[in-house]
This record gives structure tokens, sequence and C-alpha cells, in this order.
């Protein structure tokens, strides 16, 4: 639904995105990754439209970005907050409105938000009364009121307790169940895990790494396996089949972590080990995002 | 056709937004505390300042009566010193020494020694007191005395007091200015001053009450961070216009009710104290009797008459209507003018300590046209200096109201109009280049370089 081609933006010397492309699809949720200062906010920036690229083009729905797609999409910045004088009902309405409700349907919409995130009583609370996680709850309802297809929430969960980053996890992948599609930026990495179907990695300016959380977590396999077993064996003697990684031993059983080597399976190792062990559990050893990211970024320095 | 329809929807929808801006900043300012207080307190104080300054001239009218003892030796002065408005002149029997040791216990301030001169040669005057005598008072007790030796003498060489009664003239110069039509309109000077510098005054102060007020909503937005929630829904330029209008109406509304309540407090003040008309009379009367020189209360009577119907009469001629519309003109254009660069500088902070260096450059030409306006212009309305500060748009919006009141040619008008709109539209493209950058920096300290830069940044 959104295809992004080939956008360059700089900045007097500097250069915030130097020819990035992405495709995210209707419907699903976009990680878009990236340590500080990589050029994430620049490209969200200009997906909102509050800047313009230097070249490249944006795409929403097969249709070059314009002003009326404004209303077609919820942006909740990092950099976020609230007049701190206005009433929380007066302040919902206005940034609905500005997003093109009427002041009916924003209303009617309002209540049923309020009533649903149990913020029932703050309509005529002033911000300056609210304690952060509850102002967060403001903003997220500020976000997604106008039904946008395309929800952007740039560290969404910052400043959240668990209980309440909890209840907004949820409601983003209920909106996502209804249709709308997300991009998602942040740090924290088991959100990501949990919520994204695709992932880019931002770096310096430039894409590192895109594809499906489902191809990402493939190509970063790394033929290692944990077997938890009881029994006495000298993993020394599967060399140089299989390497060693990691062993350990307990009372009730011992641990071991062990890598293929190249056109071996886990069938062979099984058949080694066998007669020798008892096997209890054996997993594949998958590298979380954080592992992923971390060692692409040290790839990249 | 459906293109067209389209980009008019679109403009519909973007003129409805910076109507919601500026409702949203017009309400949540003029729904304030701060606000409200203000406009009540505000006309109050001005009422209790008139009604002090009323106090303290009637006070000063009454008390300022100096009584004068005179001892004359001189026999050459046939007639007596004549009491004035301020001065009433006592003759007494008895030695000027013997006056000076009564100084001390009798009723009156000084004493006025004439010795026996020659009309010829008058020396040896003295003015004694217990106080120093103010050099005012010296200057009319000297054209007292000038005076009456001057009659002495006229009587001498056989001028009777018949004849020197019709010599008597009092003059009064009714100023007229030759207008563009060639007829002619009764001026006056002071009241041209004092509408021009109201004006001038109202103005700088307008300018710089909600033009700061623009920057310090700019700065609430970036501090608050919501301003990059609003971005994404309108084009900062729209916000900043909605912002400088939204706040433009508050201070029309807030000015407008300066008006009305000034007007109706002043009003309600006045008629409680003609109630206490037989009071103001009675003061009158009291001073009437006091000054029992037929003469004297004449000259008063032509005099107060006189400056009272002429400031009537050279206010009725000033076009108030039309001075009215050029300063809601200039009111407007020159807050919108400077409001711009205030929203620029407020952009460019984090905070309102930083706008310090920024506001500099802004303030000094508004300073400028302020103190030239109430200096330069007032004493010369027509002049080089007037007419520049009048056309240029960083003073014009004080300059041309100070000298409006004096009439200024239809042409120079509006050239200065045009060229204040000119000057608008400059500094809100040049503010808008600014701001739209500006806003999305946080916490970095920007200099005048800096700001020159993101002039050339493209969206």
């Amino acid at each position: 639904m959104l295809s992004i081609r080939n956008i360059v933006k700089q900045y007097a010397a500097h250069t915030a995105l130097n020819n990035v492309s992405l495709e995210v699809e209707q419907g699903k949720i976009f990680g878009l990754l990236g340590p500080n200062g990589a050029g994430k906010t620049s490209l969200i920036r200009i997906i909102t439209q509050i800047t313009a690229p230097d070249s490249g083009e944006v795409l929403f729905n097969g249709e070059k970005l314009s002003t009326h797609h404004i209303s077609q999409i919820g942006y909740l910045p990092e950099e976020r907050g609230l007049y701190k004088k206005m009433e929380i009902g007066e302040q919902v309405l206005y940034l609905a409105k500005l997003k093109g409700l009427s002041t009916a349907e924003a209303t009617k919409r309002i209540k049923y938000w309020f009533e649903k995130l149990e913020m029932g009583s703050w309509w005529n609370k002033k911000v300056e009364d609210l304690s952060k996680g509850m102002q967060q709850k403001v903003q997220f309802v500020a976000t997604v009121l106008h039904q946008p297809e395309l929800i952007i929430l740039d560290e969404p969960f910052s400043g959240f307790d668990p209980v309440n980053a909890d209840i907004i996890k949820n409601e983003i992948l209920e909106l996502n169940k209804q249709g709308a599609t997300f991009i998602f930026s942040t740090h924290r990495m088991e959100s990501v895990e949990e919520l994204c179907d695709h992932i880019a990695i931002i770096h310096k300016s430039k894409k590192i790494l895109d594809g499906t959380a489902q191809e990402i977590k493939q190509k970063y396999r790394n033929n290692t396996y944990q077997i938890e077993y009881s029994g006495d064996f000298d993993f020394a003697n599967l060399a140089p089949s299989f390497d060693l990684l990691h062993q350990e031993k307990n009372k009730e059983f011992n641990s071991a972590k062990i890598q293929l080597k190249e056109n071996q399976s886990v069938n062979q190792l099984l058949g080694i080990l066998l007669p020798h062990v008892n096997i209890s559990r054996l997993d594949e050893v998958i590298p979380s995002m954080n592992d992923i990211f971390i060692d692409q970024i040290k790839q990249q320095n | 056709m459906t293109f067209l329809l389209t980009k008019l929807n679109n403009k519909t929808k973007t003129m409805n937004k910076i109507l919601l801006i500026i409702q949203r900043e017009y309400l949540s300012r003029v729904k304030k505390k701060s606000f409200i207080v203000m406009t009540l307190v505000t006309p109050l104080l001005i009422a209790a300042v008139y009604g002090l300054i009323g106090y303290l001239s009637y006070e000063g009218m009454n008390s300022n009566t100096d009584t004068i003892a005179v001892v004359s030796e001189n026999k050459h002065l046939t007639e007596q010193l004549l009491d004035t408005k301020k001065i009433k002149f006592n003759y007494v029997n008895g030695s000027f020494e013997q006056t000076k040791k009564d100084l001390a216990k009798a009723d009156f301030d000084y004493i006025l020694f004439l010795p026996d001169f020659e009309l010829g040669n008058p020396k040896d005057i003295q003015l004694v007191g217990s106080k120093q005598p103010s050099l005012a008072l010296n200057n009319k007790v000297e054209a007292a005395v000038e005076k009456l030796i001057r009659n002495e003498k006229l009587k001498k060489s056989g001028i009777s007091n018949s004849e020197l009664t019709k010599l008597e003239t009092s003059i009064n110069i009714d100023t007229k200015k030759i207008t563009e039509k060639g007829t002619e309109e009764d001026s006056s000077a002071g009241a041209s001053t004092i509408i021009g510098s109201i004006s001038g005054i109202l103005m700088f102060m307008f300018i710089m009450l909600y033009g700061i007020q623009v920057m310090r909503g700019v700065i609430e937005e970036k501090t608050n961070r919501i301003i990059e929630v609003i971005i994404s829904s309108v084009k900062p330029f729209q916000l900043m216009m909605g912002k400088i209008f939204g706040i433009a109406l508050v201070g029309l509304t807030q000015f407008l009710l300066w008006i009305v309540l000034t007007i109706t407090i002043s009003g309600a003040a006045v008629s409680l104290f003609s109630n206490g008309k037989g009071l103001k009379e009675n003061m009158v009367k009291q001073q009437m009797s006091t000054l029992n020189n037929p003469e004297v209360q004449k000259d008063i009577k032509k005099m107060q008459e006189n400056t009272f119907s002429k400031i009537e009469k050279s206010v009725a001629n000033l076009n108030l209507t039309k001075i009215s519309i050029v300063f809601v003109f200039f009111f407007l254009g020159g807050y919108l003018f400077y409001s711009a660069l205030y929203a620029a500088i407020g952009s460019a902070v984090d905070n309102e300590t930083e706008t310090q260096q920024f506001m500099m450059p802004v303030m000094m030409p508004l300073m400028l046209g302020y103190v030239l306006s109430l200096s330069v212009v007032n004493s010369d309305p027509y002049g080089n200096i007037a007419f520049w500060l009048s056309i240029i748009p960083f003073t014009s919006p004080i300059a041309m109201m100070v000298r409006m009141p004096y009439g200024v040619p239809d042409w120079q008008l509006a050239l200065s109009m045009v060229l204040l709109i000119v000057g608008f539209l400059g500094t809100v493209w040049m503010a808008s280049r600014i701001y739209r950058v500006g806003i999305l920096m946080y916490g970095k300290k920007v200099t005048f370089k800096e700001m020159f830069k993101w002039f050339s940044y493209k969206n």
C-alpha cells in the first residue's frame, strides 16, 4: 500500500536518507528499525508529508503522495505532547477536526475510545492533571481516531507501564485485524518480535536489511541446536563434522549447544548421539531480533 | 472538471483548517483568567489614573495662589499692582525691614519691595520669602511691575486712564491649515499631538504585547511537543498563519473591550462628578470672588472659552473616521509584519530565555520607530525624517499614526499602506521558511548563520 522509492534527503552537509526504498504491504505491521540518528524519523516525516524528499517518490495505494492522503494517515511521533492548559476532550476533538472529522462524528468516536480504554472521566481534565502514561493513552486515541488506513507509531511504548503497554499492544493488533497497516519504529526488539510481520533496518541513512520477519530469521539461522540430555558423552568426538559451542553439566541433566557444519543434518547428529545418551530435548537456536540487529549494525561499522 | 472540483475542495479544506486553528488560538486565550482579569482591570486603572490627574490639577489650581505683600516706598507709582490669576498683591504699610520680621507669622508668602527709584531707572526691586521664589513666579512679578511702570510712563506723557484701558488687548492665535482642496481648516497642534501620540503608543503596545504572545505560543507548542502531531495534519504555514490571526483577534477583542469599558467607566465617573456640579460652580465662584478685578475675570472667561472651543473644533476637523480606519489598518498591518518575525524567533528556540539574541534585531526598529515618532515626527511632522519613517514598513505603523492628525497627503498614505502589505508578505514568507525548519529542531542552540541556512532548505 505504501511504496517508498529511491528517497534521498539531504540537510546542508548531512545526508539523512540515501536512496532508500521500501514496500509496505496492506494490512501488515512493518518494523522500521535502526540506531539513533539513522534516518528513521526523516523517513517518517517524509511519509507524513511534514517534509518532502530531495528526490525519489512515495506512492500511497499507487497514487503519488499528496495532501488528501493526510486524513488517511495517523502519526504518533516520538517527540509528542499535548497542550498543557487545554481540556482533554476538547483537545482530542481539535486534533480530530484538523484531520477532517466533523464535530459530531469526532465526539462520538472519542466517547467510544474513552469508554474502551477506561478514560471515561477524563473529558474535562487538563493535561497537567494526568500522569505521563495517561497522556500517552490520550495521544494514542488521537492518532487512531480518524480511522486511518496507515498508522505510524514512533516508539509507541516509551513511557507506558507494562499494564498499559499491553492494553495498547492489543489495540494495535485489533486495529491491524480490522485492516489497518502499521509502520512501527522502535528500539525495543521484544515488541518487534511480537508484533512485526516485516522488518527493515536503516543505518547511517541507508537501508541495510529488509524482509519479512520469517525470511530474516531463516536467513540468520546458523544451524545451531541446543540439546538437553542425560548420560555421559565426550562431544569432542564429534569434530570435525560438528562444533561444540557450549556445554553445561548439572545434576539432573546436561546441555550442549552444537553447530552443524555444512552438509550435516540434525538426523546425523542424533544418529551419533542416540547410542550414548538419553535426549530429553532438542531445539534449534534461532537468533533473536536483538541479536540480528546488533550483529547487522556491528557488521556495518 | 473533477480535477478542478477536488482542487476547490482541497482549498476549502485548507481554509477550514486555518479557521479551526484561529478558533482554538482565540478561544484558548480569551477563556484564560489572566485575559479576563487584564481586560477588566486595565480600564479601571486608566480611569483611576485620569481621576488622579484630574484631582491633582484641581488641587494645583487652588493651592497655587501666592500672596505677596507689597512694600512700596516709591512716590512715582500712583497705581497699585493688580491681582492676577495666581498672584494676590497685598499692599502693606510699614517698613521693608519690619515686614521682613513679620514674614514668619504673617499670612503672605513673599514680600515685594519697591524702593523709591526713578521711572527711567528702576532698580533694587526685591522679592523675598521664606521659600525661594520660583522662576515662573519671578517672571510673573517682573511682568506685573514692568506693566505698572510702563502705564505710569504713558500717563506721564498724557494718555488718560480710559485710553489706557482701550489699549488693552488680549489675543489668541487661531492656527489654520490650508487643505489640499484649498479650504481652510481649524487645526490645533495640541490636539494633533495628543491624538498622534496616543495612537503611536497604542500601536507600539499592541505590536509588542501580541507579537510576543505569538512567539510564546510557538515556543509553547515546541516545548509541549505537540507541534509534530499538528503539522502531520496541517502545513506549518497554515499553523503559523492561524496562530497569528487568532492572536490578532484576541488583541482586537481586548482593545475593543478596553475602549468600551474605559468609556463606560469614565462616563459613569463624569456623571457622578457632574451630580456634584454645585460643588464645581461653587469652586469657580469662589475663585472669581477672589479675583474681584473685572478685567481679570473677563480675561479668564475668554481664555477658557477659547481654548475649549478651539480643541473641540479642531478635533471635529481631524476627520476621526479616516484616522480610525487608518489606525485599524496600521494596527493590523504593523502587528502582522512583526508577529511573523516573532513567530520565526519562537520557532528557532527551545525556551524563552534563549530568545534574547534574536529579539534585539526585531525590537530595535520598533523602539527606534517609537522614540523617533514621539520626538522628531511630533516636532516636524512634514519633514524628511517623518516622511521616511512613515513610509518604511519597520517604523511606518507608529510614525504614520503620529503623523496622521497633522494631515498626510493621500499618496503618501497609499504608498505607506502598499509598502506595509508588501513588507508583511515579505516577513511572512521569510518567517515561514525559518519556522518550518525551526519547529522540528529540539535541543539545539541556533545561531543566525544556521537560521540563514534553513532559508535555503527545500521543503
